[in-house]
């Protein structure tokens, strides 16, 4: 090629591809589940090792999909009085708790207007299948208040068809505030302890007011109570995912 | 403790007991004891030997063996005897074997007479003076004395206690663990002695046990895990009811 002042063109190698790793966009995104996390105490760590080994055992057998609260999920439980000996559950997920082989759940649905809540073992060997139908995050880790909110928030169908969504997305978080029924409530939820972002209280604000005198500023700048977690976050993380892979 | 399922699907706690560095340190003859049957002495965890004096070092000397924090005695059978020095491992139980366990309960300090012993109280209202959480009559007036032994508020807790009849579900080689059914006095981490079964319904339990003890350097080559027969291991499919 020859530029227009006679002279040969100076090589201009072509611009670089921007690559785009969805594999590594993914592996960002860890979720380890809560029960493995051991709690604070006076434990001698080789006891959390060893049930960290037996839970890695059940979860090479059975398939236990991640899910947090406020995701819809169907459990499947072997049961000896039922017609195939197998009953279904489909319910929210309203708590998460325990920790270890006893780690919990409790799904909440309202069948036939009879609000129905069952708290399932994560490794409970009657358990056959947990399927996730819809999975999200709500505003808060704990949805006990949906027992007193109006009973349309917590009905889910039966036969309710799983939602589709693609594996690189983020999980989405339900902006969902809820209205409850008229007071009196089984919790006061409008106090500052319980800390609950996703009702929409439809009270005066003078019962609001009221209900801020026992909330406990100096709380969160209490150093005794801090427990980081993420260095234990991370070792667990890699032992659980390389065992996994085997 | 942990949670632990039988293949019908029934839910058991268990506790974890760990096999920490026991070594058998001195034999005791029937006729030197004094008792009905020889006596063996057991050390368990190893401290460091420089707090102690050199005349209670001496026990451990001739055994041969580091500084045990808790030194036991176990009446045993003369065919039972072992020689000093030989470490006692968690397979010396088998899973299916029913076992007794001692230790120190939680000591709870000076405690009143209602948590202490159970007893009522009074009512909180309804004109109580001062009197809500007090023994009441410590006797009769027929009597005119207290009895010895009366239930009374004290110190309460840090002594030995056993639950008797513990089933051993599990028991992991590798790391010395015995998993026994139940709960069991003490706090955790604390000192704990594990015997046999005393109980007249658990005497022909034992179909096969290692004797006198297991043998690390034996012939014998143990999987890593050992389970009951009712236990279901998550390695196999979960429970159905066909």
């Amino acid at each position: 090629r020859i530029n227009s002042d006679g002279k040969p063109a100076k090589f201009q190698p072509p611009p670089k591809p921007v690559i785009i790793d969805k594999q590594k966009q993914r592996e960002e995104r860890r979720f380890l589940s809560p029960e493995f996390i051991p709690p604070r105490g006076r434990t001698d760590p080789l006891k959390f090792y060893i049930e960290r080994k037996d839970m890695i055992q059940r979860r090479k057998v059975f398939n236990i999909p991640e899910f947090y609260v406020g995701s819809v999920l169907a459990v499947t439980t072997a049961n000896p009085y039922a017609n195939e000996k197998a009953s279904r559950f489909v319910g929210i997920c309203i708590q998460r708790g325990g920790k270890g082989l006893g780690a919990t759940f409790v799904l909440r649905n309202v069948i036939e207007d009879q609000g129905v809540e069952i708290c399932y073992e994560l490794y409970n060997p009657r358990i056959q299948a947990i399927e996730v139908l819809k999975l999200e995050k709500r505003l808060d880790d704990n949805l006990m208040y949906l027992r007193d909110a109006l009973p349309e928030y917590s009905t889910f169908d039966m036969n309710m068809k799983p939602v589709s969504r693609l594996d690189h997305e983020e999980i989405p978080v339900n902006k969902l505030q809820v209205r409850m029924k008229p007071k009196p409530w089984s919790k006061r939820w409008e106090r500052p302890k319980y800390n609950i972002k996703g009702i929409k209280f439809e009270l005066p604000e003078k019962k609001m007011k009221e209900a801020q005198k026992w909330s406990q500023p100096w709380l969160e700048f209490d150093m005794l109570r801090e427990y980081d977690t993420s260095k234990i976050e991370e070792k667990i993380w890699k032992e659980v995912s390389e065992e996994l892979k085997k | 403790m942990m949670p632990i399922w039988t293949k019908s699907g029934k839910k058991h706690a268990v506790t974890l007991l760990k096999v920490q560095d026991c070594h058998v340190l001195r034999y005791i003859s029937k006729e030197e004891s004094g008792g009905k049957t020889s006596k063996l002495l057991v050390g368990g965890k190893n401290v460091s030997p420089f707090s102690k004096s050199e005349s209670a070092m001496e026990i451990f000397k001739e055994a041969g063996v580091p500084r045990k924090q808790k030194v036991t005695v176990f009446n045993v059978t003369d065919d039972a005897i072992i020689k000093p020095g030989t470490p006692l491992y968690a397979a010396h139980f088998r899973p299916g074997q029913f076992v007794d366990v001692t230790a120190k309960t939680i000591g709870k300090g000076f405690q009143g007479v209602m948590k202490r012993w159970g007893f009522k109280g009074q009512p909180a209202s309804h004109g109580q003076t001062k009197t809500h959480r007090r023994p009441g009559a410590i006797s009769t007036n027929k009597a005119a004395k207290v009895y010895r032994g009366k239930k009374m508020p004290g110190k309460m807790g840090n002594i030995y206690r056993t639950s008797f009849g513990l089933k051993v579900w599990r028991i992991n080689t590798k790391h010395d663990i015995i998993y026994v059914n139940g709960s069991v006095p003490g706090h955790t981490n604390c000192l704990v002695k594990v015997k046999d079964s005393k109980l007249p319904t658990y005497k022909d339990c034992n179909k096969n046990p290692p004797f006198p003890t297991f043998f690390a350097d034996g012939d014998e080559k143990l999987p890593e895990d050992l389970y009951d027969d009712e236990i279901f291991q998550f390695t196999d499919p979960p429970v159905t009811y066909a």
